[in-house]
């Protein structure tokens, strides 16, 4: 079972920057996210995390 | 609105393109698709199924600082409702501008009413409201 109902991380924490690698429609390449380059760019970020590709929102 | 999504499974990027270009749902998608196949980023905020190797429906509003303001988790038969987040994104976006102001339950957009929080207001939040 899942040990926390999220977050590992505390409200009003700054997160650790991490990066992944992601799909871009808009590029129709592949490409990779950094939370720094957010930051950098002043944006806010929204991560919506979902168990599975190819099954029912 | 100065926001970025991305949204994230524990599938891979190929999946995601594969996925992206043959649902139909999905041909207006513009955001990013993140893959976390390691369940790395998942733990991270603790949300990762470690029976299932899958990501709960969980999201997280991130301010341009990198504070983490909202978290959100459903288990996994449970959409969530995206008016609601947008609500909250707006509410969040609102309030980093008018640093005094917070939004009460009602609050849908700008315009809708805030209150100031003061001595004075303790124990008439009522009135506050309804003034």
């Amino acid at each position: 079972m899942p040990e926390t109902a999220g977050t590992g991380l505390k409200l009003g924490q700054k997160v650790p920057d991490f990066q992944i690698k992601t799909y871009e429609p808009t590029r129709r390449d592949f490409g990779t996210f950094r939370l720094s380059d957010q930051l950098a760019r002043k944006r806010w970020t929204i991560l919506f995390f979902y168990p599975a590709d190819f099954t029912f929102v | 609105m100065g926001c970025d999504i991305v949204t994230v499974s524990t599938d891979t990027e190929f999946v995601h393109k594969a996925w992206q270009e043959n649902e139909k749902e999905l041909a207006q998608v513009r955001y990013r698709m993140g893959a976390d196949p390691s369940g790395k980023l998942a733990r991270l905020f603790g949300i990762y199924d470690e029976d299932t190797g899958l990501a709960l429906r969980g999201t997280f509003m991130i301010n341009p600082d990198g504070i983490l303001l909202n978290a959100e988790t459903n288990y996994y038969n449970l959409g969530r409702n995206i008016d609601e987040l947008l609500r909250k994104f707006k509410a969040n976006l609102y309030m980093s501008r008018k640093t005094s102001e917070v939004c009460p339950s009602k609050w849908k957009e700008e315009g809708d009413k805030t209150l100031a929080p003061s001595a004075e207001m303790v124990g008439r939040v009522h009135e506050a409201l309804e003034g």
